[in-house]
């Protein structure tokens, strides 16, 4: 794996489908997608379920491989790849972002947020996991809870705990499905403010979500209904 | 991940489960105990067997007379005509290749001294039984070949008798009643130890002539000896002597050349080694049947862990998403199953340990741990953790991290 230049797109598809096979039915999930993403950007996808989002969410996060066309995250085309080749990728280019946190229980924050580290077969990085861990709990603001255990967290501090997680292998992307889900309004809002500074800082952020006032805080929508991307816009023209 | 990660892992997600972890690991720990203890026990018994033939010694012989066959009508043992002080005297003179030859006479009796009893097997024999047997005494004296058969009463006790009757007294000279007529102690045997489950200490011994006269009913003979005992010259072929004495014996007993022999050889040291391999055999018999509730433990490990790993689903997807490869999630589902079979181990042996040692305080067994067995209880559980938790682990590397995290 040859790391991308850095003016290269983060997240390039071309002509992506992919088709699942139910029996004799063939599923279209994504029909011929194609789209860029560059670096720093803050993207929304949007879209009824059922409408391919998850099938596309999947496959930016290298969870999922394509029928056809290609995938490169981060210059890396991902259609070729094995299982192991696909998860060595997820741990060094992509953060993930959860709906339900996905912390692991009664194991303290500091832990939960050194797990990426834990897979990551880099020495360098497990050597010194315990200072990079604590760097990006203090980034999120949780520099006070590092040894707590999620029970004893808000949702809000729960999340946070999770995009710390997200960062601490220093990812191309963050990729967040729902992130504000299982959270009020105003924690909400904190969450997407976190995501903003991130992004103004280069980090690229992809957001799934199917809330109209989430998606507003992109810089980028991205569409999708019946396996198509139908809209791909600055948010900005909202003008809200 | 590192060994050291996957135990760290392990140990957390274990502690989640405590009680769990607590009652699946009781199935190894059973397990484990009762091989321990099964072949404690079986060790114990082939080892007493084995001390036994070191204290016989290999070259001894027992004649006592078979039974006889007469008109088709078996009889019992010993109802073939006594062996007799004259059988004695022609093996001693007759068979080159025995280096020591005593009549033995054997009964029961009470010995009494003062207002303390202690009944005991009497002995009547020859003063060469010390050389027959090896058995020196301790203190005092033996009689020797003219008071053997003179018929006085002198009595040597073994260490046993000696130590209940007299305590830490000397009972050399003293007078003990045997069947109320009075022995004067002349010697005390030295310590021959257990062997089958009998103290060989437990004895007393007179000679032969005043046991069959006062001691020990029964005398169809004048001078008839219940058994000849003999003891072959390390220096001739055990097998060549027995025959020897069978033929020697035929030819007094005048048994034609068709009859079969009325009396009987026997090598009581090859008869031992058969008892230790039925003691062996039973002693693996034994394990065996333990090792099965091993086996029903490792089912246990397995099912639990199963369970586990479908209860976890949602955080196998996770540690997938976030870069775990399949190696990663079968290494830590297999380090928790080791790792709650070695702990189960590691108290089955210890409880395997202590429940063999009150065995064999409570129940005066000799328990005989094997420091094989303990390496094997051991080798054994981490097998059982490896082969039982595979099929689980297996199972949870082999998910699919998009429908693990989607797992409700």
């Amino acid at each position: 794996m040859t790391p991308a230049a850095p003016d290269a797109p983060v997240v390039s598809a071309q002509h992506l489908t992919k088709t699942y096979q139910l029996g004799d039915f063939a599923v279209h999930a994504l029909r011929d997608v194609s789209f860029q993403i560059q670096r720093g950007e803050f993207v929304a996808i949007m879209g009824p379920s059922g409408s391919g989002k998850s099938t596309l969410m999947n496959m930016i996060g290298a969870l999922d491989t394509p029928t056809s066309g290609d995938l490169s995250i981060d210059g890396i085309a991902i259609g070729s790849l094995d299982r192991d080749e696909l998860a060595k990728l997820r741990n060094r280019t992509i953060g993930f972002v959860f709906q339900q946190f996905n912390l692991l229980a009664r194991t303290t924050a500091l832990e939960n947020v050194k797990l990426p580290l834990v897979y990551s077969r880099n020495p360098e990085w497990q050597a010194k996991a315990d200072d990079l861990a604590r760097q990006r709990l203090r980034e999120v603001g949780l520099g006070d809870r590092m040894g707590h255990v999620p029970s004893q967290l808000s949702g809000g501090q729960q999340q946070r705990v999770a995009i710390a997680r997200a960062l601490v292998n220093s990812p191309s992307l963050i990729l967040a499905d729902e992130p504000t889900g299982a959270l009020d309004t105003e924690t909400s809002l904190e969450i997407m403010n976190l995501f903003k500074r991130l992004t103004e800082s280069g980090m690229t952020v992809i957001i799934v979500t199917h809330e109209p006032d989430v998606a507003a805080h992109a810089k980028r929508l991205l569409r999708v209904r019946d396996g198509r991307i139908v809209e791909d816009r600055a948010t900005a023209e909202l003008a809200l | 991940m590192n060994i050291l990660e996957f135990i760290r892992t392990a140990m957390v997600a274990l502690r989640l489960n405590m009680l769990r972890s607590v009652l699946t690991t009781l199935g190894i720990i059973i397990g484990v105990a009762s091989v321990i203890v099964m072949s404690a026990i079986g060790g114990g018994a082939s080892k007493q067997i084995q001390d036994q033939i070191a204290s016989l010694g290999t070259n001894q012989l027992t004649i006592f007379p078979g039974s006889t066959n007469v008109g088709g009508r078996q009889g019992g043992f010993g109802s073939a005509p006594p062996l007799s002080e004259k059988d004695v005297r022609a093996l001693r003179e007759g068979v080159t290749g025995i280096a020591a030859v005593s009549g033995n006479l054997e009964g029961n009796t009470n010995v009494v001294v003062g207002n303390a009893n202690w009944v005991t097997r009497v002995n009547g024999v020859s003063a060469e039984i010390q050389n027959v047997r090896d058995w020196p005494v301790k203190s005092g004296r033996f009689f020797d070949a003219i008071e053997a058969s003179s018929g006085q009463k002198l009595v040597v006790l073994g260490a046993t008798v000696a130590r209940e009757l007299f305590g830490g007294a000397d009972p050399l000279g003293a007078t003990v009643r045997l069947n109320n007529a009075p022995f004067t102690v002349i010697g005390v045997l030295s310590e021959k130890g257990q062997a089958g489950g009998r103290d060989q200490d437990d004895i007393v011994m007179v000679p032969l002539a005043t046991a069959r006269s006062r001691l020990v009913g029964r005398v169809n003979v004048p001078d008839q000896v219940g058994q000849i005992l003999v003891k072959v010259d390390d220096r001739y072929d055990i097998a060549d002597v027995t025959q020897d004495i069978e033929r020697t014996l035929r030819e007094r007993r005048r048994i034609t050349a068709d009859a079969p022999n009325n009396f009987i050889i026997r090598n009581f040291a090859d008869i031992l080694q058969t008892r230790n391999q039925t003691a062996r055999t039973l002693g693996l018999l034994l394990a065996a049947t333990a090792a099965i509730s091993l086996v029903v433990g490792g089912i246990g490990i397995m099912n639990i862990m199963l369970v586990s790993v479908t209860e976890r689903t949602r955080e196998i997807g996770l540690r997938m998403a976030i870069g775990a490869r399949g190696s990663d999630i079968l290494g830590q589902f297999l380090t928790e199953a080791v790792l709650l079979c070695m702990v189960g181990g590691m108290i089955g042996l210890v409880l395997g340990v202590g429940i063999s040692w009150i065995i064999a305080a409570l129940l005066a067994w000799p328990m005989h741990i094997s420091p094989w067995v303990v390496l094997i209880a051991i080798f054994a559980s981490a097998a059982v953790g490896i082969l039982f938790g595979f099929v689980p682990a297996r199972r949870a590397s082999a998910l699919n991290p998009i429908e693990a995290l989607r797992y409700e």
